[in-house]
């Protein structure tokens, strides 16, 4: 199975439509809402996910290795090889 | 003022300056309110309308960029995509918004666009 890590904010409807998806084809995942967090945790999360290509928006879907930014169902299909 | 005045109002602030860009409210009425109502929250709490779809780093010179309308400062971007990062705004040519996907900044060509 894939480890899936995101990273969300909860104001965001498209971060809720992503744990969603992920909830109804029965993918467990690990979440953290950016926004929830410390100051100073906030600034060290963006650091790392600058690396991995983050502008500032969210969210930031993680399967294995491929960092996926944005709502994209097709591409978390095509990524988890679902049908 | 409570939420709901708050959320009228915005609707008045941004939609002269979507239009001059070329760019409505979303079709999504459901959406709309979703995000305006996170935006009155975020207010509340930062002091402007943030983006809730975008993560404030607490550096003002990025923060001022996804204040509500963002459109200016991520033009090119939007409009490959044809909506704003959130999608309260969409072009104005655009009736079925569900079409559109996000697409980030480093997945399109900003010079072909």
């Amino acid at each position: 199975m894939a480890k899936v890590k995101m990273y969300t904010l909860s104001t965001c409807p498209w971060c809720m439509k992503t744990k969603k998806f992920f909830r109804e084809n029965n993918i467990p995942f690990e979440f953290t809402d950016y926004d929830l967090l410390s100051e100073a945790d906030q600034k060290k999360l963006m650091k790392e996910l600058i690396e991995l290509g983050c502008t500032g928006a969210f969210p930031v879907v993680i399967i294995d290795k491929e960092v996926i930014i944005g709502y994209n169902p097709d591409t978390y299909k095509q990524v988890l090889k679902l049908k | 003022m409570n939420v709901e005045s708050r959320k009228t109002m915005l609707r008045l602030m941004f939609e002269p300056v979507a239009d001059k860009l070329g760019y409505k409210f979303s079709p999504d009425t459901e959406l709309v309110e979703f995000l305006l109502e996170q935006e009155v929250n975020l207010e509340k709490k930062h002091g402007s309308p943030f983006c809730p779809c975008q993560a404030l780093t607490n550096e003002r010179e990025h923060d001022m960029k996804i204040v509500c309308p963002c459109i200016p400062f991520h033009l090119k971007h939007f409009d490959s995509m044809r909506r704003c990062w959130c999608g309260l705004f969409v072009h104005k040519d655009i009736t079925d918004p569900d079409s559109l996907p996000q697409i980030p900044e480093s997945g399109i060509n900003l010079k072909e666009v």
